[in-house]
């Protein structure tokens, strides 16, 4: 009996045979036999002897029926044992699975110890087995009634013939298909002739067809006669159906039928066609106002983000554009399309341009990118297309002369630069005009030009001398035109850009140009109007400025140190005017013109290219004052906003930043002297503040990104900026801050980056201390500085702009910015315009990612939280840094190491904003540094800081976004308290969740974690040279090494990676 | 211990009683009857009622006495259906789990509260099982002491609202054996 399971396939089945053999003693057994064959033919066909219990058929069956099933085996001794009947042996012996001795007490269930794997029972040993509650029909394969028709039920009932059915091959039968089969091959013919099918029924089936190909059923014949009326209206006939086929949309629907090219033209080439043609356009094509602003359009939708960032972006790359030949063609052909329906809607345009500008950079268009970056958001676009159209090279030259100078300064300048720098170093990396160009482009892109020009300013001429240089290195190219008009360049740019965004104020500027041509530095530096008016005028001074321009230029050439100074003073002209006449207006300019020059007429200039020196001396002339700025750089522009936000705080950095710039700027040109003067910034500030605030109101919205530099200013404009905004599109539109209005428009965009590049401009002061960096940096710093003035400016004028970008993409942006803003706020030190260029530059991406939204609100909440310390932080001097970037030029001098930091954040941010914006795209297409910077969110705006911010800023945000939550508010609770940075990092933190927020996304992750990064890298990097570091440790660490790289300008590297990071 | 004598073998399908040496018995309907090892295999009414369901007694004839023929067969047994023998395998398998799951659970020292969830779970959701005291559902639902409806935690969604209903009902004693019938309702 101890057989066991031997038999347990076989009992089954095997009993069978055996059964019918031996179980012949049974009365049954007849029956159980045949049952038996059955299953057991079913099993196989060896023949099995069965022994025992397995040659009992029923046996099998029933003790097989309930294996599996619980019973209680009774042995002699009268111990129970309870467990799964497993299978049983030809002996009858039985198997067990985990039995256990059953307890007399029944309650408690068998403990794990009591249970035995298996047992095997001797049949012998067993009195009775007990099966509960068995249902015996549970492995039944089938009923027997009621499943006649499967193939189990129909080779069931076989039973056992398991024989194979025949195949029969199929008989086609007949071959007469064969024909049929064949003519199918050859008959080209569609098909039946409708006559043979009419014969071939009328033969067989004796059916005549009605069929009248007249169709007289259904219509009318056309009675043709000469009469006079029947020719009129056959005539008439003629003109409707070839008004019908000459219609786009007739085409279109012809084309869908008729389109003979191939998928890959339709689906893949058309794309970069498009592209191509934006940034080839942009680069090496004058394109007219009105294509670039579809273009711009085209772009704009996704783009809308952009246009806060193109006008940012404008701000300073309008300034580049200035620089560059392109600012005066640009200044021209902005002004002609500002003066256009682009002016009007220069934020449209700009927005567009801005998109465009970034599918430039992603395309890989220098000038594009550098506009972009530059310009970030406003100037971006325009100035990109200006560039590119103008001349790729020369602007890309140029801009990344000024740009990489810039970039590389405002680096060396401020935690900004870093961004920039890290950007710029990159670009610089790569080849220096047309990598400047990205770099710039990148850097420039957001901060770059406005921040790169604010850090230069704020950092100090040196940022701006390296500026510059750059400029001079690049400006060989911009010099094309002349040196001084490369300056004038710039500056032109910056008035080009203003036109853009003053585009309805334009002509307004286009004669306060002309009178800016004529009386530009006084009028700059008296108001910022002038640069409003230049703005206006730009657009329609273009074309008649554009002589005065060239005079102008020449003499802001002829000293270009004058239109460095008058950069400088532009920002510092738009900040307090103080500093210089001259400055003054070339920050009005500025202001003015990097509106509408950096927008539209950088683009236009661009176009012009032809054009693009004489229309750029001319816009340089007109931009004279503004040339001097803009060639400071489009920086100047973005300076001059950015001057314009810091001008309130700035000024003071400006002036040093000038001074700096005056050095470095004296290589490129003698105006970097003016520019220290101009560096008025100080003044700027003084003009600044309350122009910035006036404009402030616009500024929040830039602000939110400011904030950290304008700190409270920012934060507080923030809040009302819509307010603001409205009023102030309304004060663009009025000519009597022409300048201001049209830089404000033009800058709004621009200048929100710029606003943070004012905090650049601090942050310009570490780069501009660390400085030296490269030339052309200084410069850019310097134009950052102004753009940073303009940006307050400019915020006013993005507040115009803004409206218009409100009303349109204001929705994703000013959340975003708002958000971004909130976050920027936190930062106060630079990452005010570290936010508003990650909210740019969120903008932007939430183009790519867009749900940033998302994002945004909940960056908002911490913002908010952030925000309202910032601003406090800001007001109290805290800020400086804050302020600094904001009114922080003034503070240049001490907070401009922190704030400068963050200026060059807000730079770097812009750039890294407008590279963000011009999309991760544009990252890959900049260098490295933006790459990393946007791929890490900014973090690391080097390459190194991208993989670490990622990692703190990610890590944090991804996994963290629950859990960022808290470091968010740790953050702010902590950072804030401590220091500007950390409330930066608190943003960013705050950023980074919100991101978590808007999770789904991963753009939005993407976006908080790079305006986490940023932050975070802000935070850090004032941490690291303030020492209150809290924030995240990688993050930190990341940046911390960056600045360690190096010192000073490392630290403005640092800011920049962090703004980068921001970004 | 009367063996049956010669001739008198079991026809598939009569109806007999016995007595076992141990005292207990037993009557049912034969379903084999195997002469050499002298098993009896005798299908009976289910003890617990249920319909559908029968208690399948295996008899050793040598320990049983007073075996009465209550009535012989009056038609052939209908013909053996063929088994689905992984399926048997399966519930082998799974019984043997399910045994030593609960052996678990009870050595463990799981309240018979904890026990009782467990197993009301089980007759719905066969993938749960214990992990220390805690009850887990389908890897995404952790039960743990004191089994209440606050202790379910898991990720949000079905799994974890269908647990917390059944722990709900489980709660209220009144409402168990009406859970128990609405769970088979719903699953089925």
């Amino acid at each position: 009996m101890s057989m066991k399971a031997g038999g347990n396939r076989s009992k089954p089945g095997g009993g069978n045979t055996a059964g019918a053999a031996a179980s012949g003693a049974g009365g049954s057994g007849g029956g159980r036999q045949n049952l038996g064959r059955g299953r057991h033919s079913g099993k196989g066909p060896s023949p099995v002897i069965f022994n025992g219990v397995y040659a009992n058929m029923r046996m099998v069956h029933v003790l097989t029926s309930v294996v599996g099933t619980k019973c209680e085996l009774k042995v002699k001794n009268g111990a129970v044992y309870e467990g799964v009947f497993k299978t049983y042996g030809p002996e009858c012996d039985l198997v067990l699975d985990a039995a256990h001795r059953k307890n007399p007490e029944p309650s408690i269930g068998p403990r794990k110890e009591d249970i035995v794997e298996s047992i095997i029972f001797k049949a012998s040993d067993v009195v009775v087995v007990t099966f509960k509650d068995v249902d015996l029909n549970f492995a039944r394969k089938v009923s027997s009634d009621t499943d006649n028709f499967t193939d189990a039920a129909v080779s069931g009932r076989i039973n056992g013939e398991h024989k194979e059915k025949d195949l029969e091959p199929w008989d086609g039968g007949e071959t007469h298909n064969s024909d049929s089969l064949e003519s199918l091959d050859t008959d080209v013919s569609n098909g039946w002739d409708p006559n043979d099918m009419f014969k071939y029924n009328e033969e067989k089936y004796g059916v005549l067809s009605t069929y009248d190909s007249s169709l007289s059923t259904y219509t009318v014949p056309l009675e043709r006669d000469n009469s006079e009326e029947f020719l009129k209206r056959e005539a008439r006939a003629a003109q409707l159906a070839e008004e019908i086929e000459a219609s786009a949309t007739y085409k279109a629907r012809v084309a869908l039928e008729n389109d003979e090219r191939t998928e890959e033209e339709k689906y893949t080439a058309v794309v970069r066609g498009e592209r191509e043609t934006h940034t080839l356009s942009r680069e090496n094509k004058y394109i007219p106002p009105s294509q670039r602003n579809r273009e711009a359009m085209s772009w704009g939708p996704g783009r809308q983000n952009s246009p806060r960032l193109g006008q940012n972006s404008a701000g300073p790359s309008t300034p580049r554009p200035g620089p560059h030949d392109y600012s005066p063609s640009s200044g021209a052909d902005q002004r002609v399309v500002n003066g256009g329906p682009p002016r009007m809607s220069p934020k449209s345009q700009r927005t567009p341009r801005a998109h465009r500008v970034p599918p430039c950079r992603t395309s890989g268009v220098p000038p594009g990118v550098d506009l972009i970056s530059h310009n970030a958001p406003g100037e971006v676009p325009a100035t990109p297309p200006t560039r590119s159209s103008s001349s790729g090279g020369t602007w890309s030259s140029v801009v990344s002369g000024a740009h990489r100078p810039r970039s590389p300064r405002q680096n060396s300048i401020g935690g900004a630069s870093p961004g920039s720098s890290s950007l710029s170093s990159p670009q610089t990396a790569t080849a220096p005009v047309e990598t400047v160009t990205t770099p710039t482009s990148a850097s420039s892109p957001t901060a770059a030009s406005p921040a790169p020009n604010m850090v230069a300013s704020p950092s100090g001429d040196a940022k701006e001398c390296r500026v510059q240089e750059t400029r001079q290195t690049s400006p060989s190219a911009n010099k094309e035109n002349i040196k001084p008009l490369d300056s004038s360049p710039s500056i032109t740019r910056p008035v080009c850009k203003g036109p853009p965004s003053m585009a309805p104020d334009h002509r307004k500027q286009i004669d306060n140009l002309k009178k800016f041509s004529v009386d530009f530095r006084l009028q700059s530096s008296s108001n910022p109007d002038p640069a409003f008016d230049q703005m206006m005028t730009k657009p329609v001074r273009d074309p008649a400025d554009k002589p005065k321009d060239l005079p102008l230029d020449k003499a802001s050439t002829v000293g270009r140190e004058g239109t460095e100074d008058g950069v400088v003073v532009i920002a510092t002209g738009t900040s307090g005017g103080a500093p210089a006449p001259s400055t003054t207006t070339s920050n009005t300019s500025k202001p003015g013109s990097p509106a509408a020059l950096s927008p539209s007429p950088s683009a236009p200039d661009q176009k012009r290219a032809g054009l693009d020196v004489t229309s750029q001396g001319v816009q340089t002339t007109a931009t004279s004052s503004f040339s001097g700025p803009k060639h400071e750089e489009k920086e100047e522009k973005k300076e001059a906003v950015q001057d314009q936000v810091r001008k309130s705080t700035l000024n003071p950095n400006a002036n040093e930043f000038k001074p700096r710039f005056n050095t470095q700027p004296k290589p490129a040109n003698t105006p970097t002297p003016p520019r220290p003067q101009g560096q008025p910034s100080p003044s700027i500030v003084v003009q600044q503040p309350p122009t910035v605030y006036g404009q402030t109101v616009c500024f929040p919205q830039m602000y939110p990104l400011t904030p950290v530099s304008p700190g409270v200013q920012k934060s507080i404009i923030w809040k009302s900026p819509a307010m603001y905004q409205v009023q102030m599109p309304h004060m663009t539109v009025s000519q009597s801050k022409p300048y201001r209005p049209g830089k404000v428009p033009n800058m709004p965009q621009q200048r929100s980056d710029q606003h943070h590049p004012p905090g650049t401009p601090t942050m310009m002061h570490p780069a501009t201390a660390a400085g030296p960096p490269i030339v052309a940096p200084s410069p850019a710093y310097s134009a950052q500085y102004f753009t940073c003035s303009p940006q307050q400016f400019t915020s006013q004028p993005l507040v115009q702009q803004m409206p218009h970008y409100q009303s349109q993409a204001q929705h994703v942006f000013s959340p975003v910015m708002q958000g971004s803003a909130r976050m920027m706020a936190p930062p106060a030190h630079g990452q005010p315009s570290l936010v508003s260029s990650s909210t740019t530059q969120y903008p932007e991406q939430t183009h790519t990612m867009y749900v940033s939204p998302g994002p945004m609100p909940q960056q908002y909440p911490h913002h908010s939280a952030t925000l309202h310390p910032h601003p406090q932080h800001p007001q109290p001097s805290a800020t400086p840094t804050g302020q600094a970037q904001q009114g922080g030029p003034p503070q240049h001098g001490g907070p401009p190491s922190h704030p400068a930091a963050s200026p060059v954040q807000h730079q770097q941010h812009q750039q890294a904003a407008a590279a963000a914006a011009a999309a991760q795209a544009l990252h890959l297409a900049n260098q490295p540094p933006q790459q990393q910077m946007y791929s890490a969110l900014a973090p690391t705006p080097p390459s190194m800081t991208p993989g670490p911010n990622p990692q703190s800023p990610q890590a944090s945000f991804p996994s963290a976004q629950q859990t960022v939550y808290i470091h968010p508010q740790q953050v702010q609770h902590g950072y804030n308290p401590n220091h500007m940075a950390h409330v930066q990092q608190a943003h960013m933190q705050s950023g980074i969740v919100p991101s978590h927020h808007p999770a789904p996304t991963h753009p939005t992750m993407m976006l908080m974690a790079t305006q986490g990064p940023p932050g975070g890298p802000q935070p850090p990097m004032p941490q690291t040279a303030l020492n209150p570091i809290p924030v995240s440790s990688t993050t930190h660490f990341s940046y911390l090494a960056h600045p360690q790289g190096t010192s000073v300008s490392q630290h403005s590297e640092e800011n920049v990676r962090v703004a980068v990071f921001v970004f | 211990m009367a063996a049956p004598g010669p001739g008198e073998y079991f026809s598939v399908g009569s109806h007999v009683s016995c007595l076992t040496c141990l005292g207990q018995r037993l009557q049912g309907e034969v379903v084999a009857f195997d002469y050499q090892s002298k098993m009896l295999t005798l299908k009976c009414a289910s003890s617990s009622g249920k319909p559908n369901l029968n208690d399948v007694i295996l008899i050793n004839l040598a320990y049983v006495s007073d075996v009465d023929i209550i009535n012989d067969r009056t038609e052939t047994p209908p013909p053996l259906a063929s088994l689905n023998v992984s399926k048997l395998a399966n519930r082998a398998r799974t019984e043997k789990e399910d045994k030593l799951s609960q052996a678990y659970a009870i050595s463990a020292g799981v309240s018979v509260e904890g026990q009782q969830l467990f197993q009301t779970i089980h007759k719905t959701i066969k993938d749960c099982k214990w992990q220390e005291k805690n009850i887990i559902v389908m890897d995404d639902v952790v039960i743990s002491p004191p089994y209440q409806v606050e202790n379910c935690k898991g990720k949000e969604g079905s799994a974890l609202s269908h647990v917390r209903k059944i722990v709900s009902m489980l709660s209220i004693p009144a409402l168990h054996v009406l859970l128990e019938l609405l769970i088979v309702l719903f699953m089925d």
